[in-house]
């Protein structure tokens, strides 16, 4: 099943419309309430078998020439693993007041992290995403800093180092445990700011 | 004593030299490596460059150990609390080098979330450019910090903390001195006070049984 | 921490932190673990410590300074990822390469897949306490070092291809040297393998170790040697061919058990396959050009900026304005030492890329590391980290 034919499905199913900036290969806009049905599709109902979740990118449309229509996009690569490899990209358009897109994560284990990067990046809220955190920057970031309006040079220091161990009770109980007794860590110590750290 | 002790002097030249000797020639560095300039580390550990040459491949990743911080490579904002923790870690004397364009200036990376040189952070005793450095660049900045190393005195850096602790005392003891004296002071004012008035009064039981 | 197991028995777990600064953790990972005892229970990991901010440094200049910051996502081949970008720009200009070009690029393409499948598996006899096979490996790693700085000017971040071509033709004597660095790589294969495939530490340490099944790790979306090793041969190399990869005769190397031993044993094996091409492609490295002729993509050669007026405004045009790409959107993968290196690439037709979105390998494979440690002991964690081979550079970019 080649990408055309895949797209024709997705024109009929989930009314996707091609995007013309995409010359070199097949690119869907799909609006955000389809988006999981139709990765749905992609994954299992397809008789290509679009087993692999290559990448999540967003995108700022702020200082695009000639750009109309909402400001963020959200575009996910897929491919196949079997051998005539066939790639096929859906892209979502994401308005600046809604800020909003369903998350994937449920049908793709490495989507957790793709979408934890678009978030930490851009501030794209993937509703429905079980740990939704910062990725790369760290959490005294404020700011997104891959938005077009975010200064490349403004910097922001961090205070103390990142606390974990809510994260891991999280994954404890993912686990079918139970915390009862929370350990006691070591606060982090107020001589310990760095001079210029917001905390400092 | 103080004097005595800023004085450099047979015995303690001699043993300045015997201390930088054993110093210089067993730099145990601890590799803080983040990128790339930490490859270039490990070529120059093995074979073709050796480190060992120098005293230095005991290479040690706990901060107690070792004498060296080596910073080789990117450190960013989220990186840095951890640098600032690992360099308080490590035991007197201790020397920072920092490798790389990187460590040494944040390199190319002009950005939101490089920190634009580690002396930001923390002292550092040499810099060597490059991106990433050479080994042969690496051994020049062992070589340049042995220099400033044989050029310490171990003695002076103990006459200097003597001499502040010296100076400590002395301040110490003006203080209570003075204070004492004040007190002292207050006390014979009282003394001359209740002395007086012990004198008016023999003076006025005098003029009493006089009368 | 005490916590309540499935059977309501009662465990009291200590949480340990590993990293970032950590000799088996290469300076940037990070991870906590609940430990009852020797046991991981539970882990969740921590990245960014590395973040430079590749995406937005590359949207200030123009498209050909990405080059360099490209050499420094995985920085144990660097000339694969410029070859990688390059070839992205060069797909949407829609030109064709020479002969010579594609070949050459062949040639550095597979020397560098040599030299970081050697730092990984160097790096994995390290952190589990065997010196000498690291010492075994840097040697040929040394060498292709040598040819590096031949060619290119520099030991690690080369920077060697361009938009449209490469920084340069390859020097006299080329061929003898890379035959000769190709000799000692087969050596010290032979005395790896003398080291690793009959050690009984060795083998208890990494046989059965971390293990993945091949539908996890697709959906974790793996690439490269680690899928492989999986039992899945997907290598887009022979799935989607470039640069005539399918003409030269070579095997997808493949796995069964999907463990660290399969992991590392697939990297000397591709090794293999990599002399193995490298020696087809010296046979067919025939004199030409290695620039294609268009001055709007490939500068103008030094030389015609002096003789001619076309030569000097191309040259011009191209460092001062930046070449100008056609405006879209475009996905381009190539298959890297660790597995597919995909940009996305959102281009406005100007002389600065819009927008470029690294997909680094190592991110998805550094995902599912809790999954491959939890129920193991914490010494096994050290050798899961070095058989996944993440580079820090281009996890974080």
């Amino acid at each position: 099943m080649t990408a055309e034919e895949i797209f024709a499905c997705l024109e009929e199913k989930f009314g996707a419309k091609r995007e013309t900036l995409d010359k070199w290969g097949v690119t869907a806009v799909v609006s955000a309430a389809y988006l999981h049905n139709a990765v749905e599709f992609l994954k299992d109902g397809a008789d290509a078998k679009f087993d692999m979740l290559v990448d999540i990118a967003g995108i700022d449309y702020l200082t695009y020439p000639n750009h109309e229509g909402p400001r963020f996009a959200v575009s996910y690569s897929f491919k196949t693993v079997a051998a005539p490899c066939v790639r096929v990209r859906l892209k979502v358009l994401v308005g600046e007041d809604s800020l909003k897109v369903p998350t994937i994560s449920d049908l793709y284990a490495n989507a957790n992290w793709y979408e934890r990067e678009v978030y930490d990046q851009f501030g794209i809220v993937f509703e429905g995403h079980p740990d939704l955190r910062r990725l790369l920057n760290h959490v005294e970031f404020v700011g997104h800093p891959l938005r077009k309006d975010y200064p490349a040079q403004k910097r922001q220091w961090l205070s103390t180092n990142d606390y974990l161990l809510p994260t891991l009770e999280k994954r404890l109980e993912e686990l079918g445990y139970r915390v009862l007794q929370r350990s006691k860590e070591v606060e982090p110590n107020d001589n310990e700011f760095l001079e210029g750290s917001v905390k400092a | 004593m103080g004097n005595e002790a800023e004085k450099p002097n047979i015995i303690t030249t001699s043993l300045d030299f015997l201390v930088n000797w054993g110093r210089t020639n067993s730099l145990w560095p601890f590799p803080y490596g983040t990128a790339c300039c930490a490859i270039e580390f490990m070529s120059t550990e093995v074979g073709r460059y050796d480190l060992s040459r120098i005293g230095s491949e005991y290479v040690r990743f706990t901060p107690r150990q070792s004498d060296v911080l080596l910073v080789a490579g990117t450190i960013t904002y989220k990186q840095a609390p951890i640098l600032k923790r690992i360099y308080e870690q490590m035991a007197e004397p201790r020397w920072v080098i920092a490798m790389g364009a990187c460590a040494c200036s944040g390199g190319f990376y002009d950005c939101y979330c490089t920190v634009p040189g580690i002396d930001h952070i923390i002292p550092v005793d040499v810099y060597i450019g490059g991106c990433p450095s050479r080994p042969e660049a690496f051994f020049d900045a062992m070589f340049d910090l042995q220099k400033k190393i044989k050029d310490e005195s171990f003695m002076k850096q103990r006459a200097e903390q003597v001499k502040d602790q010296l100076e400590m005392i002395k301040a110490k003891t003006a203080e209570a001195k003075a204070q004492a004296q004040e007190f002292a002071h207050e006390k014979v004012a009282e003394l001359k006070d209740f002395v007086v008035e012990k004198e008016q009064n023999l003076v006025k039981k005098a003029q009493f049984w006089k009368e | 921490m005490i916590v309540l197991d499935k059977n309501g028995e009662k465990l009291n777990l200590m949480p340990l932190n590993v990293g970032p600064s950590h000799p088996a953790t290469h300076g940037c990972l990070r991870f906590m673990a609940a430990m009852d005892g020797e046991t991981i229970v539970a882990s969740v990991e921590e990245i960014g410590y590395l973040h430079r901010g590749f995406e937005k440094m590359v949207e200030r200049g123009t498209w050909q300074q990405v080059v360099p910051y490209t050499d420094r996502l995985n920085y144990c081949s660097a000339i694969m990822n410029n070859i990688a970008y390059c070839r992205a720009v060069e797909n949407m200009f829609g030109v064709e390469l020479p002969e010579r070009t594609k070949v050459l690029r062949v040639i550095v393409n597979e020397l560098s897949r040599i030299n970081d499948h050697f730092v990984c598996v160097a790096a994995a006899f390290q952190d589990l306490g065997g010196t000498t096979p690291f010492m075994y490996a840097f040697n040929p790693r040394e060498e292709i070092m040598c040819i590096w700085e031949k060619l290119t000017g520099a030991r690690l971040t080369n920077s060697f291809a361009r938009i449209g071509g490469l920084y340069r033709d390859s020097y006299e004597g080329f061929e003898q040297d890379v035959l000769a660095a190709l000799d000692s790589t087969e050596k010290a294969l032979k005395d790896l393998h003398a080291c690793l495939d009959r050690n009984r530490i060795f083998l208890d340490r990494t046989v059965g170790i971390g293990k993945i099944s091949a539908e996890r790790a697709i959906s974790y979306g793996w690439t490269g040697p680690c899928l492989r090793a999986s039992g899945v041969a997907s290598d887009l190399r022979k799935d989607e061919p470039y640069y005539d990869y399918e003409t030269y005769d070579w095997e997808v190397v493949v796995g069964t058990q999907g463990d660290c031993n399969d992991r590392l044993q697939v990297r000397l094996a591709e090794i293999e396959e990599s002399v193995k091409i490298v020696r087809q492609a010296l046979k067919r490295l025939t004199p030409g050009p290695v620039d294609i002729v268009d001055p709007r993509i490939r500068v103008p050669a030094h030389k015609l900026a002096y003789q001619d007026m076309e030569g000097l405004i191309g040259r011009f045009k191209s460092v001062y304005e930046g070449i100008r790409v056609p405006e879209g959107e475009y996905y381009c993968g190539s298959e890297c030492a660790n597995g597919e290196l995909g940009f996305t690439i959102v281009s406005d037709g100007s002389g600065h890329p819009y927008r470029i979105k690294v997909r680094p390998p190592c991110l998805t494979q550094f995902a599912a590391f809790h999954e491959l440690v939890e129920g193991g002991q914490l010494a096994d964690s050290m050798a899961v980290l070095s058989g996944l081979n993440i580079i820090a550079g281009e996890l974080d970019r």
